[in-house]
């Protein structure tokens, strides 16, 4: 997204003309004019930092109290008791969540995902980073991404999959896609892409699917710190990479095609070419 | 304020016989209250005491809860029966999801629970909070209070209680205003419910800080009332029926035409949702969420609020 200012516009040109001569004055401005001028702009999640999982208090705390009970007791009503009751409220006050179970998951899914800003960030300057995650190339650096937000699960791995049921469910499908979504965009701006093109949306939508795929292949894993996991995710991230100059390699081909056609329409006379 | 010696001197200008017209209703309850010399309006506005609305009807406060209790005491033993012809039977899904929403009911390691539902007369909220709490969460120890202003209504609910075999310990009946709920003391209840209940209480501010008073902190207060229906075209349909169907099926089902008027009258006059939700934001609660939730189109609403700890 560029910003792009119509300087023209009838409500900026009366800002423009307008001196401000003192505080008081421009606060009345501001406080006049600013809802109505809606200017398209760059949007940096550091810029802009993202409320809290909860708006209210009290139910953050009841959530954040609830998460520690969530490996012995899943993400159950019976989780949100138990944190009610530690953060001092009545377990009858886990009605103050809407959403019931589903604000847990999506409370967990939440505080992780920006959380993980300040476990790995790539746009660091390079000599800032810690060795061993210095010059890398952008697949693997989305591949280390990816893998720290799944290691934010692995305590909870056993219990995952009640969450994912809970995400599955009709009404909480919408919040869950758009979660999912917000994760891909972070990982992808952490890893410091700063694509501008429609490879901006292909990237994170793919980025999603891998995401989602290997979450769900991580609940079955055994092995020893999730070795297969990360194998799996690379596999899926270089899938990718193949699919990727496979589409390009078809959309040459149609483009040569559809140009040959249409010149050999054009050596016939035929009308509009 | 500047509008209102206006009006008065355009009501006092009128001829009694135009007065009457404009105002039938209101004419036509104060006959029969104030004595049928007295112009009605003017009475309205000389006399100090409050008045409230009772259906379309401008009443004094004082006089309303009577009404009130008329109306309920002669609908009393076919209540559900009307409820189950009017809505269609949807008024029991409703009350089911409100309870199942709330999910009374000791959790493993905590305690029973104190439930108060007020204007619950016929105990259909009771009987399902006890059945939740003892099928769902296996809990036999929850105790509901069911209070009512009518003992009508709560007679019909004892008798249900005992014809279903639900246990006296863990059930009880008692008449109390829910704008005072006197016997009931501070910071003592779990979860305060009211359904259908609360738009015929006369000073619903007043019912719903008691309410706050009697909760426990981080008790949660419930309420499933009647509510505005959207969209406009459902609307019309849903104000057609309510107006021209539900009096008419109240004469042929319960002979009581007069009492089901008042019914669909004081459902036009409830507020709309997230006027009430303000107003139990305003009495010291927590609204959950938005602070309502519609159920079939906004026919009925749900509202929550929680009351904070100190």
């Amino acid at each position: 997204m560029t910003v792009r200012t119509n300087l023209s516009h009838p409500s900026i040109r009366w800002m423009l003309s307008k001196p401000i001569t003192s505080a008081s004055a421009a606060s009345c401005w501001s406080s006049l004019t600013a809802p109505r001028i809606n200017l398209p702009r760059r949007y940096h999640s550091y810029q802009h930092p993202a409320p809290g999982p909860s708006s209210t208090t009290a139910k953050s705390a009841i959530l954040s109290a609830s998460l520690p009970h969530v490996p012995s007791h899943g993400f159950s009503d019976t989780a949100l008791a138990f944190g009610s009751r530690d953060a001092g409220y009545l377990d009858i006050s886990v009605n103050m969540l809407p959403g019931g179970v589903f604000d847990l998951v999506r409370y967990h899914l939440v505080t992780e995902r920006l959380r993980l800003g300040d476990k790995i960030d790539f746009r660091k300057p390079e000599n800032e980073l810690p060795e061993g995650l210095r010059n890398l190339d952008i697949t693997t650096k989305i591949q280390i991404l990816c893998m720290e937000r799944l290691k934010a699960n692995a305590h909870i791995i056993h219990r995952w999959q009640e969450a994912l049921a809970v995400m599955s469910l009709t009404e909480n499908i919408p919040a869950s896609m758009s979660e999912l979504a917000k994760l891909s965009d972070e990982i992808w701006f952490l890893a410091g892409d700063e694509s501008h093109d429609t490879t901006w949306y292909t990237k994170r939508a793919t980025l999603a699917v891998v995401y989602a795929s290997t979450e769900l292949f991580m609940t079955h894993d055994n092995s020893k710190d999730f070795e297969a996991t990360q194998e799996f995710l690379g596999r899926r991230l270089n899938d990718l990479k193949t699919a990727g100059s496979a589409v390009s390699n078809v959309a040459s081909y149609l483009d040569f095609t559809v140009h040959a056609f249409a010149n050999v329409l054009r050596s016939k006379n035929v009308p509009f070419f | 304020m500047s509008a209102r010696p206006l009006s008065r001197g355009l009501l006092s200008a009128a001829p009694s016989k135009h007065l009457r017209s404009v105002v039938p209703r209101v004419a036509a309850s104060h006959s029969t209250l104030v004595g049928p010399n007295s112009s009605p309006s003017k009475d309205d506005r000389s006399s100090s005491e409050p008045v409230t609305h009772f259906g379309f009807q401008t009443v004094k406060e004082s006089l309303k809860s009577t009404r009130v209790a008329g109306v309920f005491s002669s609908v009393a033993s076919s209540y559900d029966t009307m409820n189950d012809v009017m809505s269609f039977g949807i008024h029991r899904l409703w009350k089911d999801h409100f309870v199942r929403s709330l999910n009374p009911g000791r959790r493993p390691g905590g305690q029973p629970m104190s439930i108060l539902d007020v204007a619950g007369g016929t105990g259909d909220i009771a009987f399902r909070m006890l059945d939740h709490s003892e099928k769902v969460n296996g809990d036999r120890e929850t105790t509901v209070l069911c209070t009512d202003i009518n003992a009508d209504m709560l007679r019909e609910g004892e008798k249900r209680a005992i014809q279903n075999g639900y246990d006296s310990n863990r059930i009880s009946f008692r008449v109390e205003n829910a704008e005072t709920l006197e016997s009931i003391p501070d910071n003592s209840v779990d979860l305060y419910t009211i359904s259908f209940g609360i738009r015929n209480v006369t000073r619903i501010p007043m019912a719903l800080r008691a309410a706050r008073r009697v909760l426990k902190p981080g008790g949660v207060f419930a309420c499933l009332e009647f509510s505005k229906v959207s969209p406009a075209p459902l609307d019309a349909i849903y104000q057609q029926y309510s107006f021209s169907i539900i009096p008419l099926m109240g004469q042929l089902v319960a002979g009581d035409r007069d009492s089901y008027q008042y019914l669909v009258e004081s459902i036009k006059r409830f507020p709309p949702q997230s006027e009430f939700a303000r107003m139990i934001k305003d009495a010291g609660l927590v609204n959950v969420g938005k602070g309502y939730k519609e159920l079939t189109f906004g026919i009925a609403s749900i509202w929550k609020g929680v009351k904070p700890l100190e």
